[in-house]
């Protein structure tokens, strides 16, 4: 048996853990730069403010009723996150917990009886609320797809369950596949969700009822055999070994405001440049192709229902060696941002993007071009050291500009209570 | 026990791993003689997270804004560190949230609801008995305090 163990409104819990005022009091987390609605807690969802909302729209109903509205902190959720991780990490045998995203991370129980797989994790669930301060639910399964069923009726019914749901036998499976609505289910977005139910499809169950090559035709493929295999209780998708190395690292940012200035965009591509650099050296790889994109801000949409995108750009360089050095680096990413950029034209994202990615130590060199030497290699790491022990940018490239007014907005962002020495939480 | 990072976050600084020194990368004698021979005997230094850190992600810091454990030994500026896992029992000093406000007392526990006691003569003790609104957040293992 397999568990997912899903943090409880994750961002709105770490922020009331540090602010003992709100602990009755409905909070929201917004996005970056303060756009939509991201997290919200058991009291916002009950005065109707829905997820992803965007800010405006719920600003009158917010006010109205007091609720305490934050701007992402990522400092503290990742610092929180990882803490949670760690937890686990430190209560369940080595390699059985795969981190799947920032709040949830599925875990293998195949060392629990199933008899006692109940007490198991809310003993587990109790240790992690009582370690971190995050509530977390734990739904538990044969597979991953019916762990996620069970968390979600866990999450729905926190009273009942006490958090953790197990489905250890066909009759629990099959009542719970019953009260799961086809648009809940993990792995079926909205557009399927719609064909589904026009099939007659409404629930998890209906679907657990169909055959493999009725999903290989109709839910795209190998997936959709995946999902109806796991559904009948069988198991597609196993464990995942963690990845410690990235494949791809990328920084994209919305820019506080629109800009159209190309000194600005210049600024923003070689400060996430420098991100993207600083990544890579952390897990000591280095990349041979550089993309920037740039997003356009959208045209105003009257009267209309659905999101409309801006074009986007993009481009890519190939380094002559793979490097790992911010000037190289920042060098590529610049000199595509520019052959995107339009004059006129406003932006309001920009992305870079390193692939290609090998390890440092076995730089593959190009026989023509004489590598990058031992000596900017130090200064990259002189750069790094400081700026770790400093915490910011207190050493950077003349190019990353030194104003940032195209910088995420974030009004409302609490301290950084467990990132930043000069930010802890005040007692009294 | 072996940890992975799930992402090392701003605060990490960079190590090289790599295992093709040059002559020239290796520290040697010096003049004094005194180089190579300490070499040998290096060894990582004293860490303060192993002495005052048991568990780690249970562990966070808080901030003295208050004398009112002064006879504790903890004073105003000083660094708590308290460790979420520990159970608060009786006799403890805990960081507790009453009325939306986080305080460090010692901790009584008693049949009828707790007690906060401060250790200076110009607070009173407080009794909860309605504990609604409050929570021990956790135990003070350790106070860091400058001289």
């Amino acid at each position: 048996m397999l568990g997912i163990v899903d943090c409880n409104s994750f961002y709105c819990s770490c922020e009331r853990l540090f602010q003992p005022q709100l602990l009755h009091r409905p909070i929201v987390v917004l996005s970056n730069n303060d756009g939509c609605i991201v997290s919200r807690s058991d009291e916002a969802k009950q005065l109707g403010i829905g997820m992803a909302l965007p800010y405006f729209q719920a600003k009158e109903l917010i006010e109205k009723n007091g609720v305490a509205t934050f701007s992402s902190n990522y400092h503290l959720y990742g610092d929180m996150s990882w803490r949670v991780m760690e937890s686990m990490r430190a209560l369940l045998p080595k390699g059985a917990v795969e981190v799947y995203s920032v709040d949830e991370a599925f875990i293998s129980l195949d060392h629990i009886a199933v008899d006692n797989l109940s007490t198991y994790c809310l003993d587990l669930k109790n240790k992690i609320e009582n370690w971190t301060g995050i509530a977390v639910s734990i739904g538990v399964g044969p597979n991953k797809v019916l762990s996620k069923v069970a968390n979600r009726l866990a999450k729905k019914n926190k009273i009942k369950t006490r958090g953790v749901v197990v489905l250890h036998n066909t009759r629990l499976i099959q009542a719970a596949l019953q009260h799961t609505p086809i648009e809940d289910l993990w792995g079926i977005g909205f557009q399927y969700a719609t064909k589904l139910k026009n099939w007659g499809i409404l629930n998890a169950y209906h679907l657990s009822l169909r055959d493999l090559s009725w999903g290989k035709k109709f839910l795209g493929g190998i997936n959709g055999i995946k999902l109806i295999r796991e559904l009948k209780g069988l198991q597609s998708h196993g464990m995942q070994a963690p990845r410690t190395e990235k494949k791809m690292i990328a920084t994209t940012r919305m820019f506080g405001r629109a800009i159209s200035d190309w000194q600005e965009i210049e600024e923003a591509l070689a400060t996430y440049a420098t991100r993207c650099a600083e990544k890579l050296r952390r897990q000591h790889s280095a990349a041979k192709t550089v993309s920037v994109f740039l997003l356009q801000k959208a045209p105003k949409q009257i009267a209309s229902e659905t999101y409309y995108r801006g074009q986007q750009v993009s481009g890519y360089k190939l380094l002559d060696n793979p490097s790992q050095l911010s000037p190289d680096i920042i060098k590529a990413a610049v000199e595509v941002g520019k052959t995107l950029f339009e004059q006129g034209v406003i932006y309001k994202k920009a992305g870079v993007i390193l692939s290609d990615l090998v390890p440092d130590n076995a730089l593959q060199s190009n026989l023509f071009v004489p590598p990058a030497n031992n000596r900017r290699k130090k200064l990259m790491n002189v750069i790094d050291n400081m700026n770790a022990a400093y915490r910011g940018d207190i050493l950077k490239f003349g190019t990353s500009g030194t104003q940032k007014n195209w910088k995420m907005r974030s009004e409302k962002r609490s301290q950084r209570y467990t990132t930043r020495w000069d930010e802890l939480c005040l007692v009294k | 026990m072996h940890f992975i990072d799930p992402d090392p976050g701003e605060g990490i600084a960079t190590q090289q791993i790599n295992r093709n020194y040059q002559a020239s990368q290796v520290t040697q004698a010096n003049a004094t003689g005194f180089g190579a021979a300490s070499d040998d005997f290096m060894e990582r230094g004293i860490d303060l997270n192993e002495q005052l850190i048991q568990n780690k992600p249970a562990s966070f810091f808080f901030r003295v804004n208050s004398d009112a454990m002064l006879g504790a030994g903890i004073h105003i500026g000083d660094t708590l560190i308290v460790d979420r896992s520990i159970p608060p029992s009786s006799g403890k000093v805990v960081v507790a949230i009453l009325n939306g406000e986080f305080l460090v007392r010692r901790l009584q526990i008693q049949t009828h609801g707790v007690s906060l006691l401060p250790e200076n003569k110009r607070y009173g003790a407080i009794h909860v008995e309605h504990l609604e609104d409050y929570r021990t957040w956790g135990v003070v293992t350790y106070v860091i305090h400058a001289l």
